[in-house]
């Protein structure tokens, strides 16, 4: 049993050394963006950043200074496709928000939303106020103080202090029944990869995923579309208000 | 007031001089029916010295009267011309087409004739429309007859093309043949579907020609012309244009001999008659329209057809990032102009390009459809460096040569400078939204060092996440399993005593072995004895007290012991109640070995019970 718990030690060990190697580059990388986006040279930062997700690391923080990198280069597309980014691990950062609402007054076409259900509103506000790591932290904090406050309560004459401990059990409860069904939804809309940006200036959307097949409308940059079907090299794209058609796939980036 | 006449005749006598004789000769009619009369009238223009005119020959027509003579004179811009009119009334003498023989006469060494003209004469009983068509010399062969009901009028329409091309233009003009009309006004231009229609200016009055045709004079005003453009292919047809016509009608008066006498044109006045309203169609007209040849046809080529040219402007060459540039593409000529579209435009992925401002200006003043097109697009660059916005080719048809040409214009290089300092949320445009967010510039970037996390990456593959929440169930699962442990402790005594037997045993010997260390040997020996049948019996439930050898022997054997243990337990126990009565009998040593074996055989028993 002590030698598991051991070798178990030892391989978290291992991995935070491992992790902290590769961190320290990534966070060079990072300062390094940083720092060229401080000299307005966008194109370098835009490099540094983009080095970092391809060494397979990512934060919302990081699409968040990537986005205005490419602001600032002029790529609305792609300044909006990572403010989306970031949005999805920081759903209630205000920076991201403010950013891409006036990354979004760059974008030619304008599509009415439809207006939402003001429940179905307040869910989704509900919702975006962690992301699925922060609710797992509620997830877990509430069911340790509720295993606890259960197992004084049960096993242990507590006497006067038993209402207390009673009480902070079934509060943490509840939290615990909130906070799973908010997690599992972010990490749902985290893991979700059906909606795109353009990233091309225009796209001429057609009627079937041939080049030749007959053009039904323009999007331009900029412009967020459903994804809802991939065949070969094209993506079936809706847009919010309803028009469907095939755009090449290298022209939408997937959030 | 022929006396009138007579009078200025004496007086500008001496006026006159020898000019060319005009002469001509014509008819009221040329379709008769055998009873009716015609009046055949000679005129005779430009001389003051009348010679005499003979009568009319021939076999097909009797004089019934006349000659009726008349002449007048006339002073314009203090020129004169001096005119006789000789009129005879004539009867066919046989139905069919009978000549009015030419008649000639010599004037000063001259010799004149007039045309011979022919009149169709056919029974009463048959319609008077059989005859109609072969008098109307047709335009072109496919031309449906045109629906002549009255003589003294009726509207001719002309195309100036009946076989086009799509988009080639066709004037047709519409020329009003009357005789006695007062006035008249349009009442339906022709519908023409499958064409674009274009109206040249008309006047009010328009000039008024005399023409002669099959023999009858008619006045003729051209009224109206109109410009088609055929927008598709096959046969098409104009429909007729139709007008309103004021009619001076003679007032109906006794035959008698004066009839000649005021059978006049003179009298032929609205003071002397009634008007009535007419309403007159021209023909409808067949065009044939053929599709533009395939041959040499450009790629960008828009249906254009005429003659066309190009020009492009743009107000500047040099500007800033942003600033919006004014770009007009002026196409103009002659043609279709209502049909142009100008080809798709190439500009740069860097410039924005707003929907253009269109402005058509059709021109019918000329003798064709001309105009012009303008196209003004606003640019805005939207990023600093040399643009270079493409020559536009714009193609069309010219229908007079059978080809295509391509009009072309020019090239524009333009350097965008850029804007410095300027952020990007001022460049992107104007639009309402960002009025109140002018000035204002996305959030600056975050710099603090963030948690990074591994791509593909989510809550679930976080190993803290299952191992504090393992840890929790754990917590859980244990606290349930302590609650049901204690309380089965408190309510099952046979589970009780069965969980705490080995315990029990290892009291009993560790009491027996400071009995030992202190020397009660006898108290050694039943403390041992107690430990093992104790443990014995608690695992097994049997009755704390009066539980012999034997007893313990059979219940071993019902649990289907190894029957080696049971031996040994056995003999273990006899040995101990030996030793017990016969105290002190035994070493220390052998006690000790005594103590080593309870404790193997509460060991080995352990294993199995």
């Amino acid at each position: 049993m002590g030698r598991i718990a051991n070798k178990i030690v030892f391989l978290i060990l291992l991995a935070n050394c491992l992790y902290a190697g590769e961190s320290s580059d990534i966070l060079f990388l990072f300062e390094k963006g940083n720092e060229a986006y401080l000299n307005e040279d966008y194109k370098e930062s835009v490099n540094r950043y983009e080095s970092i997700i391809a060494k397979g690391y990512e934060s919302g923080t990081l699409y968040f200074n990537l986005g205005n990198a490419y602001y600032k280069s002029g790529n609305i597309g792609q300044a909006i496709l990572n403010y989306e980014r970031a949005l999805k691990w920081l759903p209630n950062d205000e920076n991201v928000t403010v950013n891409l609402k006036i990354a979004n007054l760059g974008v030619k076409d304008r599509i009415d939303t439809p207006p939402e259900f003001f429940l179905f509103r307040w869910y989704k506000k509900f919702v975006n106020l962690f992301s699925s790591r922060g609710w797992a932290i509620w997830v877990t904090l509430s069911a340790i103080v509720a295993a606890l406050s259960f197992t004084l309560s049960w096993n242990l004459d507590l006497r006067k202090l038993r209402f207390l401990v009673r009480f902070i059990m079934y509060a943490s409860i509840v939290v615990f029944l909130v906070a799973l069904p908010e997690m599992v939804q972010r990490y749902r809309i985290e893991t979700n990869h059906d909606y795109g940006i353009i990233i091309d200036y225009s796209v001429k959307s057609l009627a079937a995923p041939q080049g030749s097949s007959t053009e039904l409308f323009i999007v331009h940059e900029g412009t967020k579309v459903n994804i809802l079907d991939q065949d070969r090299d094209w993506y079936k794209i809706e847009l919010i208000d309803g028009k469907q058609g095939w755009i090449p796939a290298g022209s939408v980036g997937i959030i | 007031m022929i006396l009138k006449q007579f009078l200025l005749l004496i007086i500008f006598v001496s006026f006159s001089f020898a000019k060319d004789i005009k002469m001509s000769a014509y008819v009221d009619r040329t379709q008769i029916t055998a009873d009716d009369v015609i009046t055949f009238t000679v005129e005779v223009e430009g001389t003051t010295d009348f010679p005499n005119i003979p009568t009319p020959g021939g076999d097909d027509f009797v004089v019934i009267s006349g000659p009726s003579q008349s002449s007048s004179i006339q002073i314009i811009n203090g020129s004169m011309t001096s005119s006789k009119t000789v009129k005879w009334r004539l009867a066919p003498t046989r139905t069919g087409k009978l000549e009015i023989k030419s008649i000639g006469f010599k004037h000063k060494r001259k010799t004149y004739k007039t045309n011979p003209i022919f009149i169709t004469v056919v029974d009463k009983s048959r319609k008077f429309a059989s005859g109609q068509n072969s008098q109307q010399p047709q335009k072109s062969p496919q031309q449906p007859a045109r629906p002549k009901t009255e003589h003294e009028l009726y509207l001719e329409a002309t195309p100036s093309k009946t076989t086009v091309y799509k988009g080639e233009e066709i004037d047709v003009s519409f020329d009003l043949y009357y005789k006695n009309v007062k006035t008249f006004s349009r009442k339906k231009l022709p519908d023409a579907q499958g064409f674009w229609m274009e109206e040249f200016p008309t006047r009010n009055n328009p000039d008024v020609t005399t023409e002669v045709v099959n023999g009858i004079v008619y006045k003729k005003a051209s009224i109206q012309r109109l410009a088609f453009f055929p927008t598709k292919t096959g046969e098409l047809t104009i429909d007729p244009m139709i007008i309103d016509c004021e009619v001076i009608v003679p007032r109906q008066r006794r035959k008698s001999l004066f009839d000649d006498f005021f059978d006049d044109s003179f009298f032929s006045d609205s003071f002397f008659g009634s008007t009535k309203i007419k309403t007159v169609a021209s023909q409808p007209i067949k065009i044939i329209v053929k599709p533009l040849p395939e041959e040499g046809k450009l790629s960008n080529f828009s249906g254009a057809v005429g003659k066309f040219s190009i020009q492009s402007t743009i107000d500047t060459l040099e500007t800033t990032q942003d600033q919006a540039l004014t770009l007009k593409y002026k196409i103009s000529g002659i043609g279709n102009i209502n049909a142009l579209k100008l080809p798709d435009l190439n500009f740069p992925k860097s410039v924005e390009v707003f929907e253009p401002k269109v402005e058509r200006d059709v021109n019918n003043k000329r003798n064709k459809i001309q105009g012009t097109v303008v196209y003004e697009y606003v640019l805005i660059p939207r990023r600093a460096g040399n643009i270079t916005l493409p020559a536009l080719f714009f193609s069309y048809f010219d229908p007079s040569q059978a080809k295509y040409h391509r009009a072309v214009s020019r090239t524009f290089n333009i350097n965008v400078r850029s804007q410095e300092k300027l952020f990007a949320s001022q460049n992107l445009g104007l639009r309402k939204e960002e009025i109140s967010l002018l000035g204002e510039d996305i959030r600056f970037i975050s710099r603090e060092n963030p948690t990074w996390y591994r791509s593909n990456s989510s809550i679930f593959s976080e190993a803290w996440f299952w191992i504090v929440n393992t840890f929790t169930l754990i917590i859980v699962l244990s606290a349930v399993g302590f609650r049901w442990w204690t309380e089965k402790m408190e309510t099952n005594v046979a589970f009780a005593r069965r969980r705490k037997a080995s315990s029990t045993a290892q009291k009993g010997l560790k009491e027996a072995k400071k009995v030992m260390d202190v020397g009660d040997k006898e108290t050694f020996f039943s403390f041992l004895d107690h430990a093992i049948i104790g443990y014995i019996s608690d695992r097994l439930g049997l009755s704390t007290s009066g539980v012999g050898r034997q007893e313990i022997e059979i219940k071993l054997k019902e649990r289907n012991v190894d029957v080696e243990i049971i031996k040994n337990t056995d003999s273990l126990l006899k040995r101990l109640d030996l030793e017990r009565f016969s105290s002190g009998a035994l070493s220390d040593s052998d006690c000790k070995s005594l103590f080593e074996e309870s404790q193997n055989i509460i060991s080995s028993l352990s294993k199995v019970i």
